[in-house]
């Protein structure tokens, strides 16, 4: 036994992780990692990608009535476009949906995979169950592209991982039509010494605060046998969104758990999105070892002083 | 000694007697490499912009203008360095590169290259005199490269053409304003077994000919155990639609054999950011080896001759 009942991260396990697993899809398919959340009227939804036997990804649903236990439905929601514009962006697959709500409506921004590299899509929903393709709206090279929940300054907002100078750093890009992009700008880059100095991303659609707007970040450190993904967090100046009001030090969540370090890409915890819930705790939806959909949560106020470096952990 | 074939060269365009146009001794300073440059006709000058890297290593654009369009004279100070402003500084701190000029809406608009150590991405700047410039803003995220603006607007929007890094393919964008692009499409892609197998580029802004077609020079490099071999070939746009490509010629206009194109700081390497068009016969000022500016010519209907069908392109 463990001398200290805390745990090592500032994110609690939910006991019952992994929530989704191979075992708990109705179909056939190779492995089940990243997700993104809403909750609507009582009931969670749960995009989550998929990447099938073939080798590419796809999306499905699975819906909750607590957050924690959920049920996934018979047949994907969301497959690579076969026809049209998206075809041959799509042929290696989606991944890594992120939803967003705007002013009622659901946008999912994807990553689209094909031979020109990997861009940004985005696409609209009413139901979760159908999805209306908009526009691809990047260049190739591109991914983990994540829409702001309102408009600032009258504009849309976007974060998104260009990979420049073969390292990916976080930008910021706007848009007052959601289809023409521009102003963009870079928002953070790795740090030398830290758990983050090998690339970072946008994971989580940015949440409001009152410090700020909270990002839940990815950050990768290369090691002689790969790479580890961690979670971390980044206040952002509510008014200006390029500007970084605080950014932890620590990451939040690291890999530790079997169900996290086993799987097709060992070692990876990679949050899609997540939930704050009205009792003052979050729920952080994350992928464990590319083969495993799990969850963790903490106090909210907790995890906005921790981000806006009011607390320092214990 | 006799040689056994008549023909004097190789290549479809033919090399100015004169070569090379422009050599390090013509410049009015020391510095390390010349580039390349765009072309243009201004008041009856003829203006070359060339990317000249200085001793410190950092690149800047300099004029060079001539009245006869052979015979040059280089300004000591540059039309466009890497600024020293706050929202350009960061992204131009390793430079200024690769100018492309093209007349559209009355006004010269410049795309050129910043280099940083977030990447490479482009910028856009105007100029009604080449005395003054105004600069308007970045145009792409990194890392892209060797972007240009068409000289006219494409069913009521600006397009530019540009090299995104990722899958080495030339991509179109369109714009209603110059700051916000998207509808990101591929319009050519390198061929597998060809001269251009490993990454194409566009070189010189796009004429449009007499039947609507447009004609767009681009680079292709082919990678050997000694390095790439730089190469320019030529294609046809659709007039109406530019995403596709009428034709496109199965071999180079113009590939690297003199000395000065195979010797330098980057051996065996020809590109160019522009070209004259004058009465069906076209100018091109190349770069060679990053050591000086050479000129060859050939007539539009040698490019459209040597426009065999090769692959499909999608």
């Amino acid at each position: 036994m463990g001398k200290f009942v805390y745990g090592r991260d500032l994110l609690h396990r939910f006991e019952g992780n992994p929530i989704v697993a191979l075992e708990d899809i109705p179909f056939r398919c190779n492995t089940v990692f990243n997700g993104t959340p809403v909750k609507k009227d009582g009931v969670y939804y749960l995009l989550i990608r998929v990447e099938g036997q073939k080798g590419y990804s796809y999306f499905a649903l699975a819906k909750s009535g607590d957050g924690f236990h959920f049920e996934v439905e018979d047949e994907p929601v969301m497959i690579p476009a076969e026809t049209g514009e998206f075809a041959k962006y799509e042929k290696r697959g989606i991944e890594d949906p992120r939803i967003t709500e705007i002013d009622g409506e659901y946008f999912v921004m994807y990553t689209a995979y094909s031979q020109y590299g990997a861009r940004i899509a985005l696409a609209k929903t009413e139901d979760f169950y159908n999805y209306e393709r908009l526009a691809l709206v990047s260049e190739p090279g591109n991914k983990d592209g994540i829409l702001f929940p309102e408009r600032i300054n009258g504009e849309y907002v976007r974060l998104d991982r260009p990979i420049g100078a073969n390292v990916g750093r976080m930008w910021v890009s706007f848009s007052k039509n959601l289809y023409d992009w521009g102003k963009s700008e870079l928002l953070m880059s790795p740090r030398p010494r830290l758990w983050d100095s090998y690339r970072i991303g946008a994971s989580v659609p940015p949440i409001k605060t009152n410090k700020g707007w909270l990002e839940i970040y990815h950050g990768v450190k290369m090691t002689s046998s790969g790479p580890i993904y961690r979670i971390g967090v980044v206040m952002l100046d509510l008014k200006d969104p390029t500007k970084i009001a605080h950014r932890a030090e620590e990451p939040i969540l690291s890999p530790r758990e079997d169900y996290e370090r086993i799987g097709d890409v060992g070692n990876v915890v990679f949050a899609c999105g997540a939930v704050v819930e009205d009792n003052d705790t979050i729920k952080v939806y994350y992928g464990g070892a590319d083969t495993h959909l799990c969850v963790a949560t903490m106090g909210y106020a907790e995890l906005v002083d921790f981000a806006s470096g009011t607390t320092l952990p214990d | 000694m006799k040689r056994k074939h008549k023909y004097q060269h190789k290549d479809v365009a033919r090399r100015w007697e004169g070569n090379p146009v422009i050599t390090l001794n013509d410049l009015p300073f020391r510095c390390s490499d010349i580039c390349n440059a765009a072309a243009v006709k201004f008041n009856g000058e003829f203006l070359l912009l060339l990317t000249i890297e200085h001793l410190v290593g950092r690149k800047s654009l300099h004029l060079a203008k001539s009245l006869d369009g052979y015979h040059f004279s280089v300004e000591a100070e540059p039309l466009i360095a890497p600024s020293e402003r706050p929202a350009f500084k960061s992204y131009e701190e390793q430079g200024v590169l690769d100018p492309k000029i093209v007349f559209l809406e009355g006004t010269f608009y410049i795309s050129y290259t910043a280099a940083s150590a977030s990447g490479f991405r482009l910028a856009l700047a105007r100029t009604e005199d080449f005395t003054s410039v105004e600069r308007l803003g970045f145009i792409s995220e990194p890392d892209s490269k060797g972007g240009l603006l068409f000289p006219e607007k494409i069913n009521g929007r600006y397009a530019k053409l540009e090299m995104p890094a990722d899958g080495s393919s030339i991509w179109i964008s369109y714009s209603d304003d110059l700051a916000y692009w998207g509808g990101f499409d591929v319009v050519m892609s390198p061929r597998e077994g060809f001269w251009d197998f490993h990454k194409i580029g566009p070189a010189a802004p796009p004429f449009r000919m007499d039947d609507g077609k447009w004609l767009l020079l681009y680079y292709g490099v082919k990678r050997t155990s000694a390095g790439g071999l730089s190469r320019l070939g030529a294609a046809f746009l659709d007039g109406d639609d530019p995403s596709k490509v009428v034709s496109r010629t199965n071999i180079p206009i113009l590939a690297p054999r003199k000395n000065y194109e195979r010797v330098g700081d980057s051996p065996n390497t020809i590109f160019t950011c522009g070209a004259i068009l004058e009465k069906e016969q076209l100018t091109v000022y190349y770069g060679a080896s990053k050591g000086c500016v050479c000129i060859g010519s050939c007539s539009v209907n040698d490019i459209i001759d040597n426009c065999v069908a090769s692959e499909k392109e999608f």
